[in-house]
């Protein structure tokens, strides 16, 4: 009885398996069915997600302020002697104020380059398990956006669209490990290919050794062909360091995107660009120092009296 | 009589999957956060027999496939959590300092979760997914284990609880 039992739990066990293998097959030799599964799944959770994104908003906020308890000690100070409800009230406004910061800067980011964009808010973050870094936005191809189009937050390039549903979409963060883009270097117009490498420093390919690529240089899209994935001249990062063996073929350096992928609440997705290649227009401003006046003060000694 | 346990384990795990992509995905938890999909598998399969265990990695591997943000090919997570499961279960059976002990059963879900991401990375090494820097891996690795080992002594009398309502048995811890 128990040698019957065993053997029948073994015949399963391998009928299993060979079950999941014959699905790795499948999806490798890319049959469609599998990819719709996939697809209807997001289709299926992205109302579960807003719903989420709505609710938890406020625990997040409050998780949140708990996280950057050492670095905001004198502001929780001063709102300790706040009462409950206006407490509430200033975490909800707090993500609106930044969401709306961040929605303005994308606009004049897309504004100056001259691009129709279609602004959506993240409404999930994909899970880590899988070693993938993507997000999820509450607009779709019902708001017109397709797969492999550009992506902005207020500093530059966020990633691409990786999958499209009819609500909401899927996108490749530039931090993902299989993210590459083709990129420029602005000024000496050196290209190459940036590679995601997990977190915020990307690793930047040079094609060719005719010139140097120095820390801080900035590096912007090159622009793919139609626009798709990538359109020119958005600001991806600046390089903060750089290889420069003997016996490498090619220049690399360490890249340091410019977005911040930790705070990404809305973003922009890009739909239409214009004909003319926006150029050098989008490399960030470097801050101006703000001149300290100067004020001289003359002094003239009264003169002393004489008795 | 494995059918009607089956269309009452089946809809938990859909329910603990939907709550992982809707809820514990929203909040962007240090060093990745943790799989609570994974973790109730695990303990579901070390209470189980071999074969409910591999039938349970099916589903929870089919499931962790299908989520969007998986990167690797549909089949892979399934693979894994067949063998896993099956070895759990296998190592579990009888053993009561195992499935009968809190501590201990915490501290072998956290150790399998840690071998089924290394699994993972592996067969993903092998089927060309690209799983990002050595550092970043590292941190991921750290963190899941992490939040595994705070998490499942919460949710382990929950999913034990779970696993007696389905199966019409006293709860064991």
């Amino acid at each position: 009885m128990r040698k019957g039992s065993e053997g029948r739990s073994r015949l399963l066990l391998i009928i299993l398996i060979v079950t999941a293998l014959f699905l790795i097959t499948l999806d490798l030799r890319g049959v469609g069915i599998l990819e719709g599964a996939r697809q209807g799944t997001q289709t299926i959770l992205s109302p579960f997600q807003r719903a989420g994104n709505v609710v938890l908003t406020p625990f997040k906020n409050f998780f949140s302020d708990i996280t950057h308890l050492g670095r905001t000690r004198n502001q929780i100070e001063k709102l300790r002697a706040d009462n409950n409800s206006l407490k509430t009230q200033l975490a909800n406004r707090k993500n609106a104020d930044a969401q709306l910061d961040q929605l303005k800067s994308i606009l004049d980011l897309a504004g100056t380059a001259g691009f129709k964009v279609v602004n959506a808010r993240v409404i999930s973050q994909g899970s880590s398990q899988s070693f993938a870094q993507t997000i999820t936005i509450d607009t779709g191809s019902n708001a017109g956006i397709k797969k492999n189009m550009t992506v902005l937050s207020e500093f530059g390039i966020a990633g691409v669209v990786k999958d499209v549903y009819p609500n909401s979409a899927l996108i490749s963060l530039a931090t993902d490990p299989s993210f590459r883009i083709g990129i420029r270097i602005a000024g000496s117009q050196q290209i190459g290919i940036l590679s995601g490498r997990g977190n915020r420093s990307a690793s930047l390919q040079l094609i060719d050794n005719l010139t140097d690529v120095k820390v801080g240089d900035i590096l912007l899209s090159r622009g793919s062909v139609a626009n798709r994935p990538f359109v020119p001249g958005v600001p991806v990062g600046y390089v903060t360091a750089v290889d420069n063996s003997a016996g490498a073929i090619a220049q690399s350096a360490v890249v340091h995107l410019y977005t911040n992928f930790s705070t990404l609440g809305v973003v922009a997705v890009v739909v239409g660009a214009p004909v003319s290649n926006p150029g050098d227009a989008l490399v960030p401003v470097k801050p101006q120092p703000t001149p300290v006046p100067t004020i001289t003060i003359y002094v003239t000694p009264s003169p002393v009296p004489t008795n | 009589m494995i059918t009607r346990q089956l269309s009452i384990a089946i809809p938990i795990f859909i329910i603990i999957f939907v709550v992982q992509e809707a809820v514990i995905d929203q909040f962007r938890l240090a060093g990745g956060g943790f799989s609570l999909l994974l973790i109730f598998t695990l303990i579901w399969a070390v209470l189980s027999s071999q074969e409910i265990a591999a039938i349970g990695g099916f589903i929870a591997g089919l499931l962790m496939d299908l989520s969007p943000s998986s990167s690797g090919p549909i089949g892979q997570w399934t693979l894994l959590m067949i063998a896993a499961c099956y070895a759990v279960s296998y190592l579990g059976s009888g053993n009561e300092s195992l499935s009968g002990n809190p501590l201990g059963l915490t501290f072998f879900a956290t150790s399998t979760v840690l071998f089924i991401e290394i699994a993972y990375l592996v067969t993903s090494a092998l089927l060309g997914v690209q799983t990002g820097s050595f550092g970043q891996i590292l941190i991921t690795l750290f963190g899941i284990s992490i939040w595994s080992l705070v998490v499942t002594p919460i949710l382990l009398p929950l999913f034990s609880r779970l696993h007696a309502f389905t199966f019409n048995t006293r709860s064991a811890i």
